[in-house]
């Protein structure tokens, strides 16, 4: 039996635990078994996981990718050369590289870079490219600055916007919790009660009226406000709370959805250039001025859209790279595909939103050695040391009970924040407005409900009885429902593509927090 | 068979001097692996003073690196062995509660027991890891990565940690002084009230033992306890010598004052003891809505023997629109015999629910009934698995013949 100790992809809290590896009497010879043990000396989760947490033998069971050229089974050497061959014969501005930050180390990072920069191409996309492009550079920190956990125990008034934390990031609930037991004010935007409880005052905003946020001020002032950007985060969004957060003189802590999201924010998204956001370069493989796609450990076909929608986008691509540990849906169009290894057994290490420097405990360097193959070929160590440059850990080596990630002082300015009006609609007939709550199974290509919540009023409508589902997409996938105290023309989902009709990214990123849909009864 | 008891130590030196109490129980370990006694030792293998992780080996190297006693590492090793080695000849120190939950399984069938050597370890209670780092750091004032060592004896937790100048110190304060202020024994623990493992082949510790003598009090409860020893005094692994009637004396007295401490504790932390059952639902509802089904509470309770096959889980699905689930209802229900109050459920609980305490409330009452205590005696049939209740012969009559 192998105890590794590790942390969880499922998103920026990247809890700690333990995997145990260790063969049985059914398992063919050679075959390992993984189960999953509680690490309770981890600071950030005390050894707790949520349900993703949980499920994590089981997201490392699935298929592995094999190292592929155009469909045939090559040796990895030859499988690198090949790709960057590839590559290189496209021009810089027809190659991209994508890499949502789930499962990526920070030595990983600064080499896919490296990479990038190798080829000469400005389009580069961590997930969060479309909130920084459009800020201005002095408030961008905000965005990239985290919190410990013990100052959000500390606080005296928080302010969750448009955050379910059970949800979410089900890891700070107890958070917050505490920090109600140790007398905090706790106030919860949103568009429908808690139901699990969470604060003791709610304030209901009308999700087509997003604007209307700015009368809360009073509410508001002087607090720590918590809520979230994905790559789904509407620009909108962000610029409201940026003011909000100045105007009331109040901290603003921004979770996100990938387990390295801050190591991405500080070492591949933050310099001065301008980058290729996610949406610009799916809009530009569509019109042919992106060929070559080199996408890390994503699977964009899972979280973007349904996956036909961007199946058939990148089917156009000349270029397809895939390194990834596990086979996606993406696999079978990609020209080239290279096998890294699961995060668990990976060398090399993370930031977490809290700012602390995580050293996972696998020994394996294959993703890294890949990147560095297209690259700048650097061994580990000399990798390391530049991650820690960045960091201004010239020495240290810093664990992980110590805050290691620099807090950038922010400057923001709101008369320099981007003007971007949501427009209120109006609803009619059986239109509903989508409240979308986001999990780490989502993120991780899983789909782990199959229900949403609707209203009494709702179901009244819409002629449901218990035991009927609700039908979405072309392949009429049915969806559960639960009845719960929410706005009449409110349904609360934990998928944001759950929807009628066919979704495509355009959609996502023009939609932001509230899209309409239209729901039917199977 | 009727227990008998010794003082036992190992013959080599350097386990002796690794070892707590003069090595025994690594002594038994290595000797029964050696001599292919046991296929397998599980052990928990100290990374830190605050951490150490379960290994499964047949080295009996590690098994040698693996001596000495942790508080900071409350595990329960009952599942562990029944997912890694079910089948295997195994060797397994256990505190009371891990002795307690493998023989509800194996009671289950899910554990061969006669596979089993438990080697019982005399138990005053763990302290979670981060919380004892704390402390450290908090009320002793160290830079708790200094701390090399941390032991607990004469009521004190006891650090021994390097200065500034290299110099091995110590410092100690009064565990019931840490408990006032909330920072000792996990909670589970404190109520506990089965502090030597009377459940296992062999029942170990210190108690008892003279004081300054590197040695450990040995209580040998079972044949297999008896060939366990065997085994290791053939190889000259150990040396035993009769325990005098005073040590056994003084074990008997630490052990009930250890019992009679608990049972204070179970008295301040029943929280729901003198609640009307209004504010008692209230408390359920409050608390119990917060889950969020992961399922760690299943997964982690030493108990628990259905597997795949749990019943619970047909109801683990937040579809359930009620405030308290029915998940966490029929969990309750399924556990009320078995529970052994270990608190892991708790400890694991993402959204904090204090699970011990709701479990304890219905669990407690129901084992008093049935007369049951789960965990303390392989022969006794888990009642939920008999077809009849057992209730004592004084409880009161029926609603009928009252009529």
């Amino acid at each position: 039996m192998r105890t590794i100790t590790t942390n969880c992809p499922g998103c920026c809290i990247a809890c700690g635990l333990y995997l145990l590896e260790f063969s049985t009497p059914e398992l063919p010879a050679g075959e390992l078994k993984l189960s999953l043990a509680h690490r309770k000396l981890a600071p950030m989760n005390e050894g707790k996981l949520c349900k993703f947490g949980m499920h994590l033998p089981t997201f490392y069971g699935r298929e592995p990718l094999p190292t592929l050229v155009d469909g045939a089974e090559t040796e990895q050497e030859e499988a690198v050369s090949e790709a960057k061959a590839r590559l290189e014969r496209l021009k810089p501005d027809e190659i991209a590289f994508v890499a949502l930050p789930s499962t990526i180390t920070n030595e990983e990072i600064v080499s896919f870079v490296s990479g990038a920069k190798a080829c000469g191409s400005a389009n580069l996309c961590f997930g969060f490219e479309q909130i920084i492009n459009a800020l201005p550079e002095d408030a961008r920190s905000v965005l990239i600055n985290g919190l410990p956990f013990y100052e959000i125990e500390a606080a005296s008034k928080i302010v969750l916007f448009l955050l379910d934390p059970y949800v979410h990031y089900p890891l700070l609930a107890r958070r917050i919790l505490k920090a109600r037991e140790n007398g905090a004010q706790v106030i919860d935007i949103a568009f429908a009660h808690n139901w699990r409880g969470i604060a003791a005052e709610t304030v209901l905003i009308d999700p087509l009226d997003l604007g209307s946020v700015q009368e809360l001020r009073d509410t508001v002032a002087n607090s720590l406000i918590i809520g979230e950007v994905t790559p789904y985060t509407s620009l909108a969004l962000i610029s409201l709370l940026l003011r909000l957060a100045a105007e009331t003189a109040s901290q603003l802590f921004l979770l996100k959805p990938f387990a390295n999201s801050t190591g991405a924010l500080l070492l591949g998204s933050s310099g001065a250039e301008r980058r290729g956001d996610l949406f610009e370069i799916l809009d530009s493989i569509e019109n042919g001025t992106i060929k070559g796609l080199y996408l890390l450990e994503t699977d964009l076909s899972a979280v973007l859209s349904n996956a036909a929608a961007v199946k058939q986008t990148l089917s156009q691509l000349d270029v397809l790279i895939e390194q990834n540990a596990f086979r996606t849906q993406l696999s079978e169009l990609a020209h080239v595909t290279l096998q890294s290894e699961p995060f668990y057994r990976k060398r090399g290490t993370i930031l977490n939103i809290e700012g602390r420097l995580l050293a996972l405990g696998g020994e394996s360097t294959n993703g890294l050695r890949i990147l560095e193959q297209l690259g700048s070929n650097r061994a580990f160590a000399e990798v390391h040391a530049a991650v820690k440059h960045v960091l201004g850990l010239e020495i240290a080596e810093p664990t992980e009970f110590e805050i290691a990630a620099p807090r950038i002082e922010a400057m923001v300015d709101v008369t320099t924040l981007p003007q971007v009006e949501e427009k209120p609609g109006a609803l009619d007939g059986e239109q509903y407005v989508l409240w979308y709550k986001t999990n780490p199974f989502f993120w991780a290509g899983i789909r782990d409900k199959g229900f949403v919540e609707i209203s009494p009023a709702a179901m009244q409508a819409l002629g449901l009885f218990v035991g009927d589902a609700l039908i979405e997409g072309e392949h009429e996938e049915k969806n559960g429902f639960k009845v719960v105290a929410v706005p009449e023309k409110l349904i609360v989902s934990e998928d944001p593509l759950w929807m009628h009709s066919r979704v495509q990214w355009r959609d996502v990123k023009k939609g932001g927090t509230v899209r309409k849909v239209l729901v039917k009864r199977a | 068979m009727e227990p008998r008891y010794y003082l036992a130590w190992a013959t080599d030196e350097a386990i002796r001097a690794r070892g707590a109490n003069g090595g025994f129980v690594t002594a038994l370990l290595v000797s029964a692996l050696e001599t292919d006694f046991i296929d397998l030792a599980l052990v928990v293998m100290k990374k830190s003073v605050y951490e150490g992780v379960p290994v499964l080996t047949d080295d009996p190297e590690l098994v040698k690196e693996s001596a000495g006693s942790l508080h900071g590492v409350p595990w329960n090793l009952a599942k562990i062995l029944l997912e890694c080695a079910p089948d295997k000849r195994v060797g397994v120190p256990t505190k009371p509660c891990d002795a307690r939950g493998i023989i509800e399984l194996a009671k289950r069938r899910q554990i061969t027991l006669d596979n089993v050597y438990l080697i019982g370890l005399n138990c005053g209670g763990t302290l979670h890891p981060l919380r004892m780092r704390e402390v450290a750091a908090e009320l002793y004032g160290l830079d708790p990565d200094t701390v090399q060592k941390e032991e607990i004896t004469g009521g004190k937790l006891i650090f021994r940690y390097e200065d500034e100048g290299g110099a091995t110190r110590e410092k100690g304060l009064r565990i019931d002084e840490l408990e006032q202020e909330g920072r000792g024994r996990r909670d589970a623990c404190k109520t506990c009230t089965t502090k030597i493992p009377v459940m296992a082949d062999l029942a170990c510790g210190n108690w008892g033992v003279p004081k300054g003598e590197q040695k450990t009090f040995v209580e040998v409860l079972t044949e297999k306890g008896v060939a366990i020893l065997e085994n290791a005094l053939n190889k000259g692994a150990i040396a035993v010598e009769d325990a005098t009637e005073q040590g056994i004396a003084l074990r008997t007295k630490i052990e009930r004052a250890m019992q009679e401490l608990a049972a204070r504790w179970k008295d301040e932390l029943d929280l729901l003891r003198d609640k009307s059952p209004s504010e008692r639902l209230a408390f359920y509802t409050e608390q119990l809505q917060r889950c969020i089904h992961c399922g760690a509470c299943r997964a982690v309770c030493p108990v628990c023997a259905c597997d795949e096959d749990a019943k619970c889980l047909d109801l683990n699905d937040e579809q359930d629109a009620y405030a308290i689930s029915l998940y966490n209802l029929l969990r309750i229900l399924h556990l009320m015999d078995s529970c052994i109050h270990c608190g892991q459920c708790e400890e694991v609980c993402p959204v904090d629910i204090p699970l011990t305490l709701i479990q304890r409330r219905f669990s407690e009452r129901m084992q008093a009934h049935l007369d049951y205590e789960p965990g303390m005696d392989v022969t006794e049939t888990p009642p939920y698995q008999e077809t009849k209740l057992r209730w004592p012969a004084d409880a009161k009559t029926s609603a009928f013949e009252e009529a």
